[in-house]
């Protein structure tokens, strides 16, 4: 039923408003201060984090860390960047685990965790909200 | 028909598997247990050793349900299950169902190895679980390792994941072209190389290894020896294009009394029996398939032919699907077919058998191209959904239109008298599929 005052009308409009912005919630993916990697493209990024290539483009190895399975953060992470939703990347990486071809990235259980076991392994990568950005990690993407 | 003996060719491909039970009988009672089991099992296992080691256990599984409704005859989905839908059961548990769980353990960055362990409906009509794959994969660089020990033959797209359901947009992979594969797995080695080529990384793997021997409970012997294949994969992104070569020495010794009859027949009916009796028989077969599934939608093809220098002949199979997804909605449409090559005899030359053996003589050939010409032949739309309702399960169903093709039971099993080939059957089923 359509509101039938003025402030439902804006109620709506800061939901929306509210709702565009967690949409929109700057990821960035980041790698150790310490690490030599220059810029990702979103296809190389997704190569990585599905698991379909174990290194950065200059031949370093590379290891995928994700977020807790089920945070916001995560699911954006994979609509986003690689266009699947959680369901479709558990279903992706159940084809995986269940021939021994490999396991998906190990997951933190938060973005502190994250920053912690990235800044400490130069071949480690993660994604984290913009917000949380210091000097020991280093967007790539 | 004629009246002489005729062997089971109804289902060659399907009493095929390189499955190894681990004990005999019992029936329903074993998949009960082992839910039972896994549900007792932390939900996730994943232990890290002292020196860096892991040790992961994860589980699969399907419970579902099929009806036919063509009564005289039965519907399967794997290759090697006794009963199915339609004659055995109106509606059957046993053709989809199944429950799976996966040790996995990395020693060292370059050493692992993959314990996999699946009840279902085995050949035998038993559900002890086999081991479907044990083997050890040593990494001689990131891109190539070699593997030795139960390892998957990945004919097809999905003979990889062909039991994880979840992983699968369908109720199962369509058996058009699915049950064209006689080996699943093997006991050999096989190397896999990978190239990346810009964004083009294309995997290359090279299988070699035999199935272990197994007789059918009618007594048919199965044998695969010197199983090889080359398969090649290109994914460029969302795309993925795969070629891939199989071939293997078959023996099946199913129709021995219809081939130890013409070989009463002295030299011209050894020659017949020699032809067409798979003993040692090279057995081949190419597919060629594609996807492209950018995240929204998916759209998948593939095609295979078969090629036996024996009464199997050589047959094609190819199937189209596509899917859009909305939400946890995911519906999809399919298109299947296999057709068999024309595939006929002679026979025995009646001219010169002494009179009263020409009787036999005929019944004998028009029973020869009767197996000639039993293979399956059939075209299938299926229409379904899947539903991801929550997490680490999905809900599927799916309405599957089979049309025979003239005078064929197509891929059917169990034919009994009165069935009427070459009628159009539906299925309906449903199936929870989960990961944990």
């Amino acid at each position: 039923m359509p509101p039938t005052n003025r402030n439902g009308w804006i109620l709506i409009g800061l939901a929306l408003g509210l709702i565009c912005r967690v949409a929109t919630a700057d990821i960035v993916v980041v790698v150790s201060a310490k690490s030599p990697v220059g810029a990702l493209s979103k296809a190389q990024v997704e190569d990585i984090f599905l698991g379909k290539t174990i290194r950065f483009p200059d031949g370093a190895l590379a290891v995928a860390i994700d977020q807790p399975e089920g945070s916001a953060i995560r699911n954006e992470f994979y609509d986003k960047v690689v266009g699947k939703t959680a369901a479709q990347i558990k279903a992706y990486w159940s084809k995986i685990i269940f021939t021994g071809r490999g396991q998906p990235p190990p997951s933190v259980s938060n973005t502190v965790e994250m920053m912690k076991r990235i800044s400490a392994n130069p071949a480690a990568i993660g994604y984290i909200d913009r917000d949380m950005m210091n000097d020991t990690v280093r967007a790539v993407f | 028909m004629g009246t002489g003996p005729r062997p089971h060719v109804d289902g060659f491909a399907r009493r095929i598997g390189d499955r190894v039970t681990l004990g005999n009988p019992s029936r329903a009672l074993i998949p009960l247990a082992l839910i039972a089991l896994t549900l007792w099992l932390p939900a996730y296992a994943d232990v890290q050793g002292p020196d860096g080691s892991t040790f992961s256990f994860n589980g699969f599984g399907t419970a579902g349900v099929v009806h036919s409704s063509e009564d005289k005859a039965d519907f399967t989905a794997s290759d090697f299950e006794p009963t199915g839908a339609g004659y055995s059961r109106s509606w059957s548990a046993s053709v989809d169902s199944l429950i799976g769980g996966q040790f996995s353990a990395t020693f060292t960055p370059q050493l692992s190895a993959v314990l996999q362990l699946i009840a279902q409906q085995n050949y035998n009509d038993t559900y002890w679980p086999h081991i479907e794959w044990a083997n050890i994969k040593y990494l001689i660089t990131p891109d190539f390792s070699v593997r030795v020990g139960r390892i998957v033959m990945p004919t097809f797209l999905d003979s990889d994941s062909r039991e994880v359901g979840y992983g699968n947009p369908w109720v199962r992979p369509p058996t058009e072209v699915y049950s064209a594969n006689p080996i699943t797995s093997v006991d050999g080695l096989d190397a896999s190389y990978r190239l990346h080529l810009g964004r083009v990384t294309n995997t290359l793997q090279a299988s070699y290894g035999r199935n272990l021997a197994f007789s059918f409970a009618n007594g048919s012997k199965f044998d695969a020896r010197y199983a090889w294949g080359i398969f090649d994969d290109a994914e460029y992104g969302a795309a993925l294009v795969r070629v891939g070569y199989l071939s293997s020495d078959i023996t099946l010794n199913d129709g021995g009394a219809l081939f130890d009859a013409f070989r009463q027949f002295g030299p011209q009916g050894a020659a017949i029996a020699d032809k067409y009796q798979i003993v040692d028989k090279s057995t081949s077969i190419l597919t060629l398939a594609a996807s492209y599934d950018p995240g929204q939608w998916f759209v998948m093809g593939e095609w295979a032919t078969s090629r036996s220098e024996s009464f199997l002949g050589v047959n094609d199979g190819w199937y189209v699907s596509g899917g859009y997804r909305v939400g946890p909605f995911t519906p999809y449409l399919t298109y299947a077919q296999i057709t068999q090559r024309n595939n006929s005899s002679p026979g025995l030359n009646l001219i010169g058998l002494p009179a009263y053996l020409a009787p036999t003589a005929t019944a004998l050939n028009a029973d020869l191209n009767q197996v000639l010409n039993s293979r399956p032949d059939q075209y299938t739309w299926s229409i379904g959904m899947r539903w991801d309702f929550m997490k680490n399960f999905d809900l599927k169903l799916q309405l599957d239109c089979i049309n025979l093709g003239a005078g064929s039971a197509g891929t059917l099993i169990n034919v009994q008298p009165g069935f009427e080939p070459g009628s159009t059957i539906f299925l309906i089923s449903s199936v929870v599929d989960f990961v944990f």
